[in-house]
């Protein structure tokens, strides 16, 4: 916001100079992009070019047992009538809307109480909550494998104590839930932590103004932290639902161990691995990916447009 | 109510460090799992009394040398392999970044509003759906089961970009800048002398996030390469859990025990990292939502 | 001009990190990109002769590569594991889309010859040296490593299926082993009915063994032929498969057998506890149990072997499930010399002797299924029954061959899908052959084949 508030100024100022710094203000500009530029050229070769080509990969088809040919828009009119995508699409799409609040609520209750203590436990808590955010996602899946293992892990031998058999987390009742957990443990702590440093930027004078007023801590958090914390929230969101979308490392590393329950088209980007690496069909596999980053795309971008506020850039 | 304030706050504070006590449990629980698990033997891991607890013989160290001399240490190399991968990924997309970052942020120029808008619309990319097409690009540059298919890839960083250019707007004050060049510095002295400095919690907490993205790939090098040598450690302990799931590789040395000791000793790198670099990364991890 | 100097002073950067990161764990080869002589799993022995390099995962590879290199002056090989099964051929299959990053010799499945000929990933051997040794096999095992005239693999070992039943079970139950399907199921109920574990397994992870029962009751699920590439014929819902389908589907239904995916811990963890009565199975079986701990300890002795049930006990049938070939790819530098390797790696005898006493492997060499001290094998797994007499080698030479679709990795998968459905509950066995029709039909249209 303050970004929004002194650029027209700055534009201002520049404008009453102009004529004496042309030259300048060349040179000025030519800085400025060779700044930019070696990012761009990245930017160029390992995003727009891989989007223009899976794009152009994605208008020819080849089948086994043919050669290439152009195929127009086919694939996309194949991919939007395919069970195995747009079964995959429903399910990422379900899982971010039941994920996502989960994941939101827990690490924001987590901040919220974290930001009124100050001792040593709650800097120790801090920590260990983000901890998992070092874990690399495979090993992170790995782990949950083995506790959620029927023969040998601690879920059984808990409901084992009390009679019971443990429910398989990765059957195909459960394998929503089994995979919400393994993404929440991964993810929780690092929203909490940016939802954290959040909380920590606010003025504090503004909770003694209210504590003045009469309001208690419920209030405070309600009507003061949340609201300020909202651009945190909006940010901590986008990341979440763009992850969940690709979903593909979690059930990728549970599947062996998922007696079938993760198909080869589980989700989008499984898919379309599946189909360019296991069945060498690149064209179809560009198609979907092309397709999956246009949903994502437009998912986010509708996400924004709702709750945009004005003056905020993300 | 200054004498109502302690007695209701009590229950409440047992309440939180009730909730706070589950939450750390919860989370540290498959952590404190991997431990035990590194200290047990096949057939205490598959056969003994509790998941979570010690049992049988402490097995650790015979693990870990297990871990070191399987298939001449190629554990070893994977971890190499991450450090390399993460390190020159990271390294480089955070100098792109930050370069990239200060010129937007510091610089008027034609195009730099579209630029810019281009640069927030492909945050929203899906970097994993780019992975298939760029794997097509790189076999036909002959560039795929190399070290350069996995870490040029990794050099891309938009959101990191964002970040170093809300961070430099806020931080470097213009006047500081022109206070410089005033001075007779040039622009690039200017940005390495004055500018640099003041973003340095940004530059941190950008490498830390972009190191931790390459560490954790898995889709990237999984799609990119084929010799396990190159493999980066997700991708090589994917191989053992592959193997593994599908009975166990058939050897001596039971790869699950392996697999375990080795996740246990592939986290301990970042989670040093992050403990020891807390005071920087946890203020630059609010840059982006502040706005 | 920016690019270039961008990408100089990138490569500087990396050349110094990957110095570094040599130093740092003790110099393990250079880290470039067709360093392919230093990614071995084995020692080289001769190091002056030329390098082939070989992917597989046999139990026992590793002795069988040193017994290849220590008899070698002019080849030596560089052996890794790429992954088992599924994984190696995904990455074959990245590596061959790629046109680089596949290994010289590859091991593969006889179901999946076809599935990389199609795809000319594969040398023809059959003028290199495999026609000369095309007397040591039988015509059905030769068969599935050929299209006609042409050779794409060296045979190594077979799968012939049989019923590993545990003793203790049978015993405490007061059954014999069944030789029919039919006498399978009764027996099942029987064990189920006096609280008894599982009869048998139906993982979704075996679609290959359940395309053996099929075939045993005399469906013919593909026919396909190299020499007419465009054509293919599909019956995936013939009366026979249905059968069978419904025959497992029930099982599974009446809780008569478990649906846990094989070769899994959870799985081994079962075997292992008495959890499954019987274990429908190939020859190799044994060896890779062994190797995960069953039959040590406290299971030791409990297992033996019995034939196959059959549909119709008068006309036994025999088939196979799994069973694979070492092939040279068109990537090897050296096809002659890559050749050579396919031919000797799992050819001499202390290699076989190893691996079939070691149950990792069925052998198919003619002079290893007739010797005498294979024959006559007390298996210990079996607790000195005498499976090969008994059991695997009459399996073993009634098998005729199959023939494999282009594309088995995807109708696996979608075999597969099918199973955990049934075993869900959510579709019976003549619903799910028939789905499985429309699904593999489509699919050989899509990729431009002529369905008849």
């Amino acid at each position: 916001m303050a970004e929004a508030a002194t650029a027209p100024l700055a534009t201002t100022k520049v404008r009453a100079a102009t004529r004496k710094r042309t030259a300048r203000e060349r040179r000025h500009s030519l800085t400025g992009w060779l700044f930019i530029a070696p990012f761009g050229v990245v930017f160029v070769v390992f995003l727009v070019t891989p989007l223009a080509y899976a794009f152009y990969l994605s208008l020819f088809s080849k089948g086994l047992a043919t050669g290439t040919a152009f195929a127009g828009i086919n694939n996309y009119v194949r991919a939007f009538t395919d069970p195995s995508f747009l079964k995959g699409v429903w399910f990422v799409v379900r899982f971010s809307i039941v994920l996502i609040p989960v994941q939101m609520l827990v690490s924001l209750a987590a901040a919220l109480v974290l930001d009124n203590l100050t001792n040593r436990f709650a800097r120790f808590a801090r920590l260990m909550i983000f901890l998992p955010y070092a874990v690399p996602a495979v090993i992170g899946a790995l782990m949950w494998g083995f506790l959620y293992s029927p023969s040998f892990g601690p879920l059984e031998q808990i409901f084992g104590a009390f009679g019971a058999d443990a429910p398989f987390l990765l059957s195909p009742d459960n394998i929503f839930y089994g995979l919400m957990n393994v993404v929440t443990w991964q993810w929780a702590g690092y929203y909490m932590i940016i939802i954290y440093a959040a909380l920590r930027g606010i003025d504090p004078t503004i909770y003694e103004a209210a504590k003045i007023d009469g309001a208690n801590s419920w209030q405070v958090a309600l009507r003061i932290k949340i609201p300020m914390v909202r651009s945190a929230l909006v940010l901590i969101l986008v990341f979440a639902l763009i992850g969940t979308l690709q979903f593909f490392t979690e059930p990728q590393v549970l599947g062996p161990v998922a007696n079938g329950t993760i198909t080869p088209d589980f989700t989008p980007n499984i898919y379309a691995f599946n189909l360019a690496f296991k069945y060498a069909q690149f064209n179809y596999a560009s198609a979907i990916s092309f397709s999956l980053g246009a949903i994502v795309f437009v998912g986010v971008y509708i996400f924004l447009f709702v709750t945009r506020k004005r003056g905020s850039v993300l | 109510m200054a004498i109502a304030a302690p007695t209701a706050r009590k229950p409440r504070h047992v309440i939180t460090y009730v909730f706070l006590g589950i939450l750390v449990v919860y989370f540290l629980v498959p952590l404190w799992f991997l431990f035990v698990a590194s200290t047990k033997d096949a057939p205490s891991l598959f056969g003994g009394d509790s998941a979570l607890w010690f049992s049988g013989d402490f097995n650790l160290f015979t693990n870990l040398s297990n871990l070191v001399t399987y298939n001449d240490g190629i554990y070893l190399r994977w971890i190499g392999n991450s450090a390399l991968y993460a390190f020159i990924g990271g390294l480089g997309a955070t100098v792109l970044a930050v370069l990239a970052g200060y010129g937007f942020a510091k610089y008027r120029f034609r195009g730099r509003d579209l630029s810019f808008a281009i640069l927030l619309g492909s945050v929203m990319v899906p970097l994993t759906a780019l992975v298939i097409p760029t794997f097509v690009l790189f076999s036909e540059l002959g560039l795929t089961d190399t070290i350069w298919a996995v870490i040029l890839p990794s050099l891309l960083s938009p959101f990191g970009v964002y970040l170093m250019r809300v961070y430099a707007a806020e931080a470097v004050p213009d006047e500081l800048l022109d206070a410089a060049r005033v001075d007779g510095a040039g622009e690039f002295r200017t940005f390495f002398q004055v500018a640099l400095p003041l973003m340095r919690p940004a530059v941190v907490t950008v490498l830390l996030l972009s190191v931790v993205g390459t560490w954790n790939n898995y889709f990237l090098p999984l799609a990119m390469l084929s010799n396990s040598q190159l493999y980066p450690i997700t991708v090589g302990i994917g191989l053992w859990q592959g193997l593994a799931a599908q009975n166990n590789g058939g050897s001596g040395v039971s790869l699950w025990t392996l697999i375990i000791v080795g996740s246990l000793i592939s986290i301990i790198p970042l989670i040093v990292a992050f403990l020891s670099l807390q005071k920087y990364w946890q203020g630059g991890l609010a840059i982006g939502s502040l706005k | 001009m920016k690019k270039k100097s961008l990408v100089a002073g990138l490569s500087a950067i990396a050349i110094v990190a990957s110095l570094a990161a040599c130093s740092g764990d003790g110099g393990g080869g250079e880290g470039g990109s067709n360093a392919k002589p230093t990614n071995c799993t084995n020692k080289i022995v001769n190091a002056d002769a030329p390098v082939v390099s070989v992917w597989a995962w046999y139990p026992n590879m590793a002795t069988v590569v040193d017994n290849f290199n220590n008899d070698h002056d002019d080849v030596q090989v560089c052996w890794t594991v790429a992954g088992q099964g599924a994984d190696e051929y995904a990455k074959l299959q990245t590596a061959v889309s790629a046109g680089k990053g596949a290994p010289d010799v590859v091991m593969l499945e006889t179901d999946q010859l076809v599935g990389f000929e199609i795809q000319e990933a594969l040398v023809d051997i059959s003028d290199l040296g495999a026609n000369d040794v095309k007397k040591n096999f039988a015509e059905g095992s030769w068969g599935d490593v050929s299209q006609g005239d042409a050779v794409y693999a060296v045979p190594i070992d077979g799968g012939p299926m049989a019923m590993i039943y545990r003793k203790d079970i049978f015993e405490q139950y007061n059954i014999t082993p069944p030789t029919t399907w039919e006498e399978y199921e009764a027996a099942a109920q029987t064990v189920k009915d006096a609280g008894g574990p599982w009869f048998g397994n139906l993982g979704s992870n075996v679609p290959a063994a359940l395309t053996a029962l099929f075939q045993q009751n005399g469906a013919v699920p593909f026919d396909y032929d190299l020499a007419d590439p465009q054509k293919i014929s599909i019956n995936l819902d013939t009366p026979e498969i249905k059968e069978v389908m419904d025959y497992w589907a029930g099982l599974t239904e009446k809780g008569l057998i478990g649906t846990e995916d094989q070769f899994t811990t959870d799985y081994i963890a079962g075997v292992v506890g008495g959890k499954y009565a019987t274990y429908v199975s190939a020859a190799w079986a044994p060896g890779y149990l062994t190797g995960a701990g069953v039959g040590q300890g406290d299971d030791a002795g409990l297992f033996a072997v019995a034939p196959l049930p059959q549909w119709d006990a008068d006309n036994p049938v025999s088939v196979n499930w799994g069973g694979s070939a070492l092939a040279v790819t068109t990537q090897a530098s050296d096809k002659e010399l890559a050749a050579k390797v396919a031919l000797g790696l799992y050819a001499d005898e202390a290699s076989l002797t190893d691996g079939w006493k070691t149950q990792t492997i069925f052998p198919l060499n003619k002079d290893v299924l007739t010797s005498d001290e294979f024959v006559n094998n007390e298996v210990e797994f079996f607790g000195g029954q005498t499976a090969n007499k008994d059991i695997y080698i009459p399996a073993a030479d009634a098998y005729e061959g199959t023939t494999y679709s282009p594309f088995s990795v995807y109708y696996y998968a979608q075999l597969q899908a099918q199973l955990v459905k049934i075993a869900a509950g959510d579709v019976g066995g003549s619903q799910a052959a028939t789905d499985l029709q429309d699904i593999i039909v489509k699919y050989a249209q899509e990729q431009g084949f002529t369905v008849e």
